[in-house]
């Protein structure tokens, strides 16, 4: 109380905090904005090198740092090859349909491992488990032996399959989160108001999940998109794939990096639209 | 509007047994509250006469109806649920129409049940926001008009005062009694709070373990609790207990235990006599005791040591050391001075005292 009416010590503690608290949120700040700095210089430094290196002539690219001449023509080049176009238009699709699919069935399986007790999710939690336990690498044979098998090697359908079939290992248990935290008691509702539970889930849990099923989206349109094993495995001529066609300039008469650069700054392009549009539905979709 | 009737009715998750054995007849236009601690299975009870849990044993009907394998939709019920569990994604209009809407009723039609419910419970304003933008108490109204709007045949609550702080709450409270003035519809309300149970219903049930105690009015529950944990959960501060042992000399019960030694006259207690030689529970409500000897014959006195004093404003609750048990005493004139550790004589009228099963 006496420290208050007097105002003596008071103004005083306020005079130091006001001195270190005008100092220290700016080092703060200068400190976070350094680090924030380096960690993107890191992650770009790469990226900047590659479209350095995709604007050089094919004799320049071993100098990328020190020549002055920058030329367009090897995008030119690339897009005049028609492998390359038909890889686009086949990484765009099955990336977009192995989406589709991917999330009409890790939406359905991460709700029932959300909602539903007893030996069916019990046993498809299982399943997820053990297939998420074997090493991708583990797969590429068995499935190059079953696409062959099943006729459907070199094909859409037999790049889409294990594509979705990853992505449901993987994300359903995401979307069981996603589930999980959405209350279930507005489902119930919705049952009481009309809905069967087909309904329910379908007119009120995917309208509340959209935020993470967006972020799941964008998240499995990035993973196919730029996938390599599989589709160097899986696909030949008549499917050609983006990533492995961008490989295909290291030949046996040498490596074309100003070609392989100018394909890959191609191929960033969707992304990074993807990733533009998308950062904030991932940021908001992963916080659920 | 319809009367609801359970029916031995049982629930079990494997070998555990939720509900037991329960049966209730609610009457049409009647309020009836589920009440008992967590894990009793009021909840349970309310979610399958809901549909939203499958009946293990006994039939419920709704109307007449039995309605044990009738999805919930067919059951012709409205619920508000403890989170209120409003669509995030639907503006208020739109969540106080979707039942509707789901049940084609034309778009007028819906528009106006809309715009009465509204209206009924004050939401007017808010129709088009979403439930995020609301206060607690302005969602719970939202979920009340849910219900409204289809003028469904039974209202079920499921602790919906529950996440309210304590100021809303009694609010919410009073505008629930309001609300069922202006619309008497069966309703069904679980609440583990005695005072939400003993304020709104028409009847109370309280439930322990999977098992009905008792079901009776505010009154009869409070006046005739049938045994020791009605008593209990009936009434605050809780009834005061105290195992004593019956003994019989002439014409008197003597009831005692250290510390402590009533007399009954035998006549006015005629079941005590089967308890002689035994141990019974004494139940004294905090409130029926008084300070000072015994005024006449029709009271019973006995002396303790305050222990702790507790002033709530407008009466004070003493704690008082009875041989080793420590009861309740309430509705002491706040101005009294009373000191730790200081002899007290109080009486209760024998016409208050409860008696039950020893533990």
């Amino acid at each position: 109380m006496t420290t208050l009416l007097t105002g003596r010590p008071f103004s005083s503690a306020r005079r130091e905090a006001g001195f270190f608290s005008a100092l220290a949120p700016r080092g703060k700040a200068v400190l976070f904005a350094l680090a924030a700095i380096a960690v993107c210089a890191l992650f770009a430094f790469p990226v900047f090198w590659l479209v350095l290196t995709s604007l050089r002539p094919g004799t320049g690219v071993y100098y990328v740092h020190r020549g002055t001449e920058f030329t367009i023509d090897n995008f030119h080049e690339v897009l005049s090859q028609e492998i390359v176009l038909r890889a686009l238009f086949n990484s765009f699709m099955i990336s977009t349909v192995a989406t589709v699919l991917s999330l009409g069935v890790t939406a359905t399986s991460g709700y029932m491992l959300s909602r539903f007790k007893g030996p069916i999710p019990n046993t498809w939690f299982s399943l997820i488990y053990i297939f998420r336990c074997v090493p991708y690498v583990a797969w590429v044979l068995p499935l190059y032996f079953v696409t062959q098998r099943l006729g459907i090697f070199d094909t859409y359908w037999g790049l889409l399959f294990p594509h979705v079939a990853v992505h449901i290992c993987f994300f359903s248990w995401i979307m069981k989160g996603f589930f999980d935290g959405i209350d279930p008691s507005m489902e119930y509702a919705a049952m009481i108001d009309g809905c069967s539970r087909w309904g329910a889930f379908w007119r009120v849990a995917m309208p509340a999940a959209i935020p993470g099923l967006t972020a799941l989206a964008i998240l499995c349109w990035l993973y196919t998109w730029n996938e390599f094993l599989f589709a160097l495995i899986l696909t030949a001529h008549e499917t050609p794939i983006l990533t492995v066609v961008m490989a295909q300039f290291v030949h046996e008469l040498g490596m074309e990096w100003h070609l392989m650069s100018a394909t890959a700054v191609i191929a960033l392009v969707p992304a990074l639209i993807v990733t533009l549009f998308g950062q904030k539905y991932v940021v908001r979709g992963l916080r659920i | 509007m319809a009367e609801v009737v359970l029916t031995n009715v049982q629930k079990a998750y494997g070998p555990v047994v939720a509900v037991k054995d329960i049966s209730l007849d609610v009457k049409d236009r009647e309020f009836v509250v589920l009440v008992g601690p967590s894990g009793c299975g009021k909840s349970t009870t309310l979610r399958m006469i809901a549909g939203l849990e499958e009946v293990s044993g006994g039939t419920i009907a709704i109307g007449g109806r039995v309605v044990n394998h009738l999805q919930p939709k067919d059951r012709d019920i409205a619920m508000v649920f403890q989170n209120y569990a409003l669509y995030q994604h639907m503006s208020v209009r739109d969540n106080l129409g979707f039942g509707l809407r789901n049940r084609r009723v034309p778009e007028p039609e819906i528009a106006a049940a809309v715009a009465r419910a509204a209206r009924t419970l004050s939401i007017e304003p808010l129709l088009d926001r979403r439930p995020r933008q609301l206060s607690g108490g302005q969602q719970q109204r939202v979920a009340l008009g849910r219900c409204l709007v289809r003028n469904p045949k039974v209202f079920l609550f499921d602790e919906p005062l529950s996440n309210l702080d304590a100021q809303l709450r009694t609010q919410m409270r009073t505008e629930l009694k309001e609300l069922r003035l202006r619309v008497p519809t069966t309703s069904i309300f679980v609440t583990h709070d005695q005072i939400e149970a003993m304020t709104l219903g028409d009847r109370i049930v309280v439930m322990k373990d999977g098992v009905m105690h008792q079901v009776g009015t505010p009154l009869e529950l409070y006046r005739r609790p049938v045994n020791r944990f009605v008593a209990s959960f009936i009434g605050s501060p809780a009834m005061n207990f105290l195992d004593v042992d019956v003994a019989c000399e002439a014409e008197t019960f003597t009831l005692s235990c250290r510390g402590l030694r009533l007399a009954l006259p035998s006549r006015a207690f005629p079941n005590l006599g089967s308890c002689v030689g035994q141990s019974v529970c004494i139940g004294m409500r905090p409130q029926h005791i008084r300070l000072g000897p015994p005024a006449n014959a029709s009271e019973v006195g006995f002396k303790g040591t305050v222990m702790v004093t507790e002033q709530l404003g407008d009466e004070q609750v003493l704690v008082v050391r009875l041989g080793a048990t420590d009861i309740r005493v309430a509705g002491v004139d706040p101005d009294l001075k009373l000191a730790t550790g200081s002899e007290l004589e109080a009486a209760i009228a024998t016409a208050n005292l409860h008696f039950f099963d020893a533990e």
